[in-house]
């Protein structure tokens, strides 16, 4: 079994660093998360939220692994999360559901509230492998290995999320999303014409496009509501 | 937001969570003292949850509807049942809150 733990702090507040944490899929950083499901949640009389997700995420077999044991490189993922916002924690504990007798990786992460503002965050996981044929300990560094790797990516997932909220807020008006709800409880929505000549215009469409990086993020975040 | 596992359910799923974010938003910055009585707490969440019903609460059951169909279908429920078993948070999670199709 081999275990890891780090923590990282983040610069912003519990409750948007835990809104950005729910909305985190998906983003660019997190290709590999095929779907995210909610299977269960509930508010218990305490006020704790508990959710249950289900996530599919692709993975990649090692070239050295045997061949034809494991079919299909995608795992079910396990998420189970309370949030306590008088408490101001978020308790998260991730599991794969199959594979596991190959390889077990059991994450949890906890998120609270430090002072001046700051939000810590603290990860652990356990890998485990019960595989055996001398391959058990390559496997397991193996998977701390790339565990390493992908928290390193799943953070900067959160915290370009983080900036996107950060910016929603401060710049309602900019984003051209006056659908958008987390924008619109900030400010009455009216669109922004930036570059508007008297000569030839095209006729502006009734819905922006996303014309660069920004908007095409906005776009995988919150995308526009169906038309009904 | 991300996409559902089943894509029937897709936008089922996209509905409900737009609606989920905004309440979530709210009820991460509860209006309530830190002192405030237990009372006073249980009163406050049961009133974010009551209205987590009133906004959210049809979408989320059809919702739910779909990804348990969905669930049940790919054979996944077997060993999500036992992961949750196995490895239950410390408050023990209540179970799912059956679909009510005549709640508004």
């Amino acid at each position: 079994m081999k275990f890891f733990s780090q923590s990282y702090s983040y610069n912003d507040p519990w409750s948007i660093v835990t809104l950005a944490f729910f909305m985190r899929y998906p983003n660019p950083y997190a290709s590999h998360v095929l779907s995210c499901d909610v299977v269960s949640r509930s508010v218990t009389p305490s006020g704790s939220l508990m959710t249950t997700r289900l996530i599919l995420k692709r993975g990649a077999i090692p070239r050295w692994f045997p061949k034809g044991i494991v079919s299909r490189a995608e795992t079910w993922v396990v998420e189970e999360t309370e949030v306590d916002p008088l408490g101001q924690t978020v308790r998260c504990k991730t599991r794969n559901l199959d594979h596991v007798k190959v390889m077990q990786v059991e994450e949890t992460v906890l998120f609270h509230a430090v002072p001046e503002g700051k939000t810590l965050q603290v990860t652990e996981a356990r890998i485990r492998s019960g595989f055996g044929w001398g391959l058990t300990r390559r496997i397991e560094t193996h998977g701390l290995n790339k565990f390493k790797a992908n928290l390193q990516r799943s953070r900067e997932g959160v915290s370009l999320v983080l900036e996107l909220l950060r910016q929603s807020r401060l710049r309602p008006m900019t984003l051209g999303a006056p659908e958008d709800p987390l924008v619109s409880l900030a400010l009455p929505a009216q669109p922004v014409v930036e570059h508007k000549t008297d000569a030839d215009t095209e006729p502006q469409a009734a819905i922006p496009r996303p014309q660069n990086s920004w908007s095409r993020l906005k776009a995988w975040l919150r995308p526009p509501p169906r038309a009904d | 937001m991300a996409d559902s596992l089943s894509p029937e359910c897709t936008p089922l799923k996209h509905e409900y969570d737009s609606c989920f974010n905004v309440w979530f938003e709210e009820y991460l910055e509860p209006a309530l003292a830190t002192n405030a009585t237990k009372e006073q707490r249980t009163a406050h969440y049961q009133r974010k949850a009551e209205e987590f019903q009133t906004k959210c609460g049809k979408v989320y059951a059809e919702y739910q509807n779909c990804i348990q169909n969905a669930v049940k279908q790919r054979g996944i429920e077997p060993l999500l049942q036992q992961a949750r078993e196995e490895h239950p948070l410390r408050e023990p999670l209540p179970p799912a809150q059956p679909p009510t199709k005549d709640s508004k």
